[in-house]
């Protein structure tokens, strides 16, 4: 291109001063498919939301249906040569036995527990950086938090093991301080559990509870202690009904995240705080095959996890209204 | 009365950085111990730990497996979210709610029914489970983060310097690729640094969707249901540090990048 341009390419219609794009652009070849993709802007969208209409179809949504469709059926693989029918008996049996209901009600009641001991944990945390810290150093105090949070999930899930084992940090130091004469059992309990779990959903309960209150003007609170009210008032009346919305999808994100764990409660958890993902899981791990049924269960947790962020949702909105009016 | 509470807040702050730090610390503290036996106090310090791990094949091995697992699967994610990104920024046509939230759709999925969901997928199409089984799963579930984070910046980006590079000449394509990502660039190196560490640390799709090569979350948690040992001590340690380091450089350059435009 250098010799050509030096020794004289002249400007016209064959320019050969063209950079290394323009020659592409130039490109008979490409033109021609250029020229058939834009022919009209209806065909030019098109070709551009293909392929992402097909991927979210198929590979986000695709595994969702197909996992409801196993769960309708009464054997999967099929055996060659076996008829496959559909059947409601895979739901069924969920209903039919404790040892299956009970892991799914407590891990509803362990989920929304440990997110509102997570809306409890972060809230004055993510007030104190939202109003309290000048922002030049905000960012880097919310980095601090965040460094822990780029660690894995099982790494998290072994220093929780290590903090409240029985030769672990606490107990260790509770019997230096004198409070007791023996280890407490802490590890494989709800309690083991629910610290672990919180320890590991903190962030996605702080960032949005961080955002909703940052978002929040000074002024509205100042104007109210101009007019007498409290603090506690003002936290009431103020700012406790103008971050509902962070309150509510941060409560959301974390309870969904917290129902679907599984090595954290195989880890810090023991025998009577088996959780539904274990019970699906082990549908999935022994010999003979189960996939129906995991599947089936897998789509109650699923259904019932929505339902209650929905409703969940549906009621933090409807507090919002009644406190504009 | 308002400095009290300044006070209280600031002492809940620490006590959280706390909270959040000290059982890592004591975890990378007790990679250290000279002793075979999990616990407090530590009475002698050894690096034999760590000389073991670096000195073991097989855990060398499974940090290389992890690490191609997450490099292919971002690559994956990232062109795939671009596209996504792309397609629904700034556009309004028929269908653009039900495509962004089901592009959304994998991110909320709790993890155990999203790796369920992926592994009877999986059959279906015939993947095996192995390697390939789970680059598919880490990139299709990440792929709503790539799009959320491409889709901010592309809001900032003026219409006008599109326009002014096709008034030059330029086509749709070509527009978009001296434009458009030259401009998404900060981002998308962001949302891959996401993606990558999303799929390094993930234990739960890796795990039943794997053959029989761990990946590094999958193999420290089958070594911890035969009991703790310093040696996973120094594993994690490793694991730690490399996903923190990364961490915080994608923070530092995401900041600056952000700040130089």
């Amino acid at each position: 291109m250098t010799d050509q341009a030096v020794t004289g390419g002249t400007p016209g219609d064959d320019r050969s001063d063209r950079t290394a794009w323009g020659r592409i652009a130039a490109w008979a070849p490409y033109r021609a498919f250029m020229g058939a993709v834009t022919a009209s802007p209806r065909r030019q969208f098109l070709i551009l939301a293909a392929f992402p209409v097909l991927w979210v179809l198929t590979q986000h949504l695709g595994p969702m249906i197909q996992m409801v469709r196993v769960s309708l059926t009464d054997a999967y693989p099929v055996a060659p040569g076996v008829e496959q029918s559909f059947t409601l008996d895979n739901y069924l049996r969920f209903f039919g036995d404790p040892i299956f209901w009970q892991p799914f009600f407590r891990t509803l009641i362990f989920a929304a527990t440990f997110t509102f001991c997570t809306l409890i944990l972060t809230y004055p945390v993510a007030y104190f950086l939202a109003r309290h810290v000048s922002p030049k150093n905000r960012m880097l105090m919310l980095l601090l938090l965040l460094i822990p949070f780029w660690v894995g999930e099982i790494v998290r899930t072994y220093a929780i093991m290590i903090l409240l084992g029985n030769t672990g940090a606490v107990n260790l130091v509770l019997q230096w301080v004198g409070l007791i004469d023996r280890p407490i059992p802490f590890m494989y309990t709800s309690f083991s559990m629910g610290v672990g779990i919180v320890y590991l959903t903190a962030l996605y309960m702080l960032l949005p509870l961080y955002s909703a209150l940052e978002k929040l003007p000074q002024s509205l609170g100042d104007a109210a202690a101009d007019l007498g009210a409290g603090a506690w008032t003002r936290f009431r009346r103020i700012t406790l009904p103008l971050t509902i919305e962070g309150i509510s999808s941060g409560c959301t994100l974390v309870f969904l995240i917290s129902t679907g764990f599984y090595a954290t409660p195989v880890l810090l958890g023991g025998p009577s705080t088996t959780v539904f993902s274990e019970t699906i899981a082990g549908f999935f791990h022994v010999a003979g095959d189960q996939w129906p049924t995991g599947a089936a269960f897998a789509t109650i947790m699923f259904l019932a996890a929505l339902l209650l962020t929905g409703a969940f949702q549906a009621v933090m909105r409807s507090l919002r209204k009644g406190d504009v009016r | 009365m308002i400095k009290g509470n300044r006070v209280l807040l600031a002492c809940v702050y620490w006590a959280f950085v706390l909270y959040v730090f000290v059982p890592l610390l004591l975890m990378v503290l007790m990679g250290f111990k000279d002793s075979k036996f999990i616990g407090f106090p530590i009475r002698s310090w050894t690096l034999d730990w760590y000389t073991g791990v670096f000195a073991d094949a097989e855990v060398l091995s499974t940090f290389g497996y992890s690490i191609a697992i997450a490099i292919l699967s971002t690559l994956i994610s990232v062109i795939v979210g671009t596209w996504i990104a792309v397609l629904l920024e700034g556009k309004k046509f028929w269908g653009r709610a039900a495509i962004f939230g089901l592009t959304l759709l994998p991110a909320l999925i709790p993890g155990i029914i999203s790796a369920i969901a992926f592994r009877i997928y999986a059959r279906l199409l015939g993947i095996e489970p192995g390697m390939g089984a789970i680059i598919w799963a880490h990139a299709v579930h990440n792929v709503p983060f790539v799009v959320l984070v491409v889709m901010a910046r592309l809001s900032t980006l003026p219409n006008s310097q599109i326009e002014a590079a096709r008034d030059l000449g330029a086509d749709p394509f070509i527009a978009f690729l001296r434009v458009t990502l030259p401009y998404l660039v900060p981002a998308i190196l962001g949302a891959s640094i996401f993606c990558l560490l999303l799929s390094f640390d993930d234990f739960v799709r890796s795990f039943f969707l794997g053959g029989y090569d761990p990946t590094l979350p999958v193999l420290i948690f089958a070594m911890l249901r035969s009991g703790m040992s310093p040696e996973i001590n120094a594993i994690a340690t490793v694991a730690l540090v490399l996903t923190a380091a990364i961490g915080i450089w994608a923070e530092r350059y995401t900041r600056r990048a952000n700040r130089n435009t």
